[in-house]
């Protein structure tokens, strides 16, 4: 149901997606830190990031119809902060450039989510010697990601389906109780996970 | 040599009720026992003995040997290889990213790798008729396949004794059949819990009827679950298929 | 608040980048010492918890709905060195795996919202819970109020980022971001105060504090989350409500640096257009501000806590 909101990867056999996790990381870092971090109004090497952004998204086969969309979605967090910065002397380039650089930005971190798994980022996480809680963390997180959508998905329409009052408290009141109950199950997962953990040898 | 013996094992929970009282049992290497009750009779809690994962204490003398060995903190790695114990959800069990990585995980703890560990993994896959699904998801696969990727995680370990809990238990239809055929197949000995009285009657030689934590009776599998009235008493039924499988 | 690439200049990617990793090095070492192994796959789960409850609408007014940051809900929950990686952990996934979040920011959002939120949230709890009683009622005053302090310390610290990088003026940034998420953070002291009331009624061994007492912060930890938060603080935001900047000019003119266009300082300096008066009575104006919405979100805190525990509330046990 949510799982092709949670799933940004697409699957596809391109030479992006069989590229090794720990290059394209590298490269997408390279982009977005050369984009971000330049002067302000350096055109030429927006364009050029430009062009190679889009050069690697056609090697990488994935719909353009899907990376516009995601190119569009934009936060409203983001937005509040871009006008606000149209109040400044200066303003208009500092909102050009900031449009500009963030959108460039974007580009490169969908295109890596898209043609990357998640777990074989967080492999590379391991062999770049991250700490190990961290990485484990990182895993079980994306491991269990779907499993609680799930309960949750389910838990919201239980108690959709039992409950008359439409107020606006009633539901914050509900989702609250869905909330707890997931902590719980979570909390209780997490010992049973524990359990399988150590019945198969592992040593902390 | 037993694969298990245990001798009167009592447990309490940490709220001082009783859930295992004075349960003794045998069984011998490439049996297939099957542990049966109502809900609530203790048979998971019996399980998880079975690996040192309880009591949470552990006692200085064990009433549970494992292939001869009794159970102590100090030979708690090896009994761990020995018994595979399938948990009852296999998402609980399946916790890593990879199939691949989920089976590997138990021989990695034991400093298994390289191209030894690629050979173990696809050897157990292979056993549980799950080759090639190295690379998949585990939330893309279906319960039952789920659970044979976790009875492959306790092959790949060499596990001499698997300990299973509900093995059968929300499978469609086919998922079921697999699982039985698997089980059936596999030569190591097994103590199986378990609702599915219909599995026990196909696949079990003997079986243990637990009732509020205590062994109520225990015998030949085909002769005990056709006791209707002990069936009735405690909780559970006769199983059509005895119909079947016996002849009268 | 996930701030995007482009929108923070390299000074303060690093800046933040060094802070979020000072931040998680303290939370990894603190978790390595005295977490028990049996709870290491609750960090996990507890990611995945803090995740989902962060997608969850909460429908304000409109069309439009708010969220819950979690931050003081997981350290609650969990303990705060548990809470900074957990925070830590959610960032990363979403920074990589929807590109919530920039790359360059990452130390930025690490830094306000798994550090200083959880951090200073905490100690926010902490404190207040001394002055209210560890009663049921009292606890849930501390929850509520430290939800909000939460929210706006790390707004606070995000507009100081914001500011630093010349992207937006400090004097828009400020009472923008403080201001609607003095607001935003009633809503967050609203959820996390309901959950963990709930989850304190119906599996109250559960939350850190009872299930491993040892794990209770020790003054070292708190210490240095205090500081770090304080000097991130400093950094960010002092330059803006203190005279710091001339000083800053001078030292920088004396060193020869060329001063860059107003709008995209080195180091933040000061509005043309303020005279020292100036300063004094905007200044005044923005303390006297932010006491008052302060002061008022305590008082709500304790309505809102006096809402869930209709009874006594002097009842003696707390979480």
């Amino acid at each position: 149901m949510t799982h092709h909101l949670l799933t940004p990867y697409r699957h596809q056999s391109s030479p992006l997606h069989r590229a090794p996790p720990a290059a394209k990381l590298l490269a997408a870092a390279a982009i977005v830190c050369a984009v971000a971090l330049s002067p302000r109004l350096a055109w030429i090497a927006y364009g050029a990031a430009g062009i190679l952004l889009a050069g690697l998204a056609v090697l990488s086969r994935v719909p353009a119809l899907y990376l516009a969309q995601r190119l569009l979605m934009v936060e409203p967090f983001a937005v509040g902060v871009a006008l606000l910065a149209l109040f400044q002397t200066n303003g208009a380039a500092v909102f050009a450039s900031m449009l500009v650089k963030s959108t460039l930005c974007l580009f490169a971190m969908v295109l890596l989510a898209t043609t990357t798994r998640f777990s074989d980022l967080v492999r590379t996480l391991w062999r770049a010697r991250v700490p190990a809680v961290l990485v484990t963390t990182l895993a079980l997180m994306h491991r269990y990601l779907f499993l609680i959508f799930e309960e949750m998905g389910r838990m919201s329409r239980a108690r959709r389906s039992r409950s008359f009052s439409g107020s606006r408290f009633a539901s914050w009141r509900a989702k609250s109780s869905v909330l707890a109950h997931l902590f719980v199950r979570s909390s209780e997962r997490a010992e049973r996970v524990y359990a399988a953990m150590v019945a198969r040898g592992w040593k902390t | 040599m037993n694969a298990l013996e245990i001798e009167r094992l009592s447990y309490r929970y940490p709220d001082g009720t009783e859930a295992l009282c004075e349960v003794s049992l045998t069984l011998g290497e490439g049996e297939r026992l099957a542990l049966i009750g109502p809900n609530g009779a203790g048979k998971s809690t019996l399980l998880l003995h079975l690996n040192g994962l309880l009591p949470e204490r552990a006692s200085s003398v064990s009433p549970i040997r494992v292939f001869g060995t009794a159970l102590a903190a100090s030979r708690l790695a090896e009994i761990r290889a020995w018994v595979g114990l399938l948990f009852q959800d296999p998402d609980d069990q399946l916790f890593c990213p990879t199939v691949f990585e989920d089976v590997a995980f138990g021989p990695q703890q034991w400093g298994i790798a390289g191209a030894e560990l690629k050979d173990r993994v696809e050897g157990a896959l292979r056993q549980a008729g799950l080759a090639g699904y190295g690379e998949r998801l585990p939330h893309h696969l279906s319960r039952g396949e789920k659970r044979r990727v976790c009875l492959a995680g306790l092959l790949a370990c060499d596990a001499r004794l698997l300990a299973l809990d509900e093995p059968t238990s929300d499978l469609d239809p086919r998922g079921r059949r697999e699982l039985k055929a698997l089980l059936k197949g596999l030569p190591v000995a097994q103590i199986i819990a378990t609702h599915d009285l219909e599995l026990v009657a196909e696949i079990c030689s003997r079986v243990v009827l637990l009732d509020r934590g205590a062994v109520v009776a225990s015998g030949p599998a085909l002769d005990l679950l056709d006791d209707e009235a002990l069936m009735i008493a405690h909780g559970l039924e006769r199983p059509h298929i005895l119909r079947h499988l016996h002849p009268h | 608040m996930h701030i995007p690439d482009g929108f923070i200049n390299a000074p303060t990617a690093i800046a933040t980048g060094l802070l979020a990793a000072g931040g998680l090095s303290v939370a990894l070492n603190r978790i390595r010492k005295k977490l028990p192994p049996r709870r290491i796959p609750l960090l996990g789960l507890a990611s995945a918890f803090i995740f989902a409850g962060q997608m969850l609408n909460f429908p304000v007014a409109g069309g439009t709905s708010g969220h819950l940051i979690g931050a003081v809900l997981a350290a609650v929950l969990l303990g705060p060195s548990a809470a900074v990686l957990v925070m830590s952990a959610v960032l990363i996934l979403q920074c990589f795996m929807f590109a919530d979040g920039g790359l360059t920011a990452l130390g930025a959002n690490i830094f306000n919202m798994a550090i200083v939120a959880p951090g200073f949230g905490y100690a926010v709890y902490i404190l207040v819970r001394r002055f209210t009683g560890r009663t049921r009622r009292g606890t849930l005053v501390a929850v509520a109020f430290a939800s909000w302090c939460s929210t706006v310390a790390a707004s606070i610290a995000c507009a100081g980022e914001l500011a630093g990088s010349g992207t937006v003026a400090w004097k828009a940034a400020f009472p923008a971001m403080a201001g609607v998420h003095m607001l935003i953070g009633i809503g967050e002291a609203l959820i996390t105060t309901l959950v963990v009331a709930t989850v304190a009624q119906r599996r109250p061994e559960l939350i850190q504090e009872r299930s491993a007492p040892d794990l209770r912060p020790g003054y070292g930890e708190l210490i240095a989350y205090g500081a770090l938060a304080s000097l991130g603080l400093a950094i960010f935001v002092s330059p803006f409500a203190s005279g710091w900047p001339d000083g800053l000019e001078k030292v920088a003119a004396s060193l020869g640096f060329e001063h860059r266009a107003a709008a995209q300082p080195v180091l933040p300096s000061p509005l043309p257009d303020y005279a020292v008066q100036g300063i004094g009575s905007e200044w005044i104006s923005t303390v006297l501000a932010g006491v008052i919405g302060t002061g008022t979100a305590f008082v709500l805190a304790w309505l809102w806590a006096r809402l869930l525990t209709p009874e006594s509330g002097r009842n003696k046990v707390g979480l």
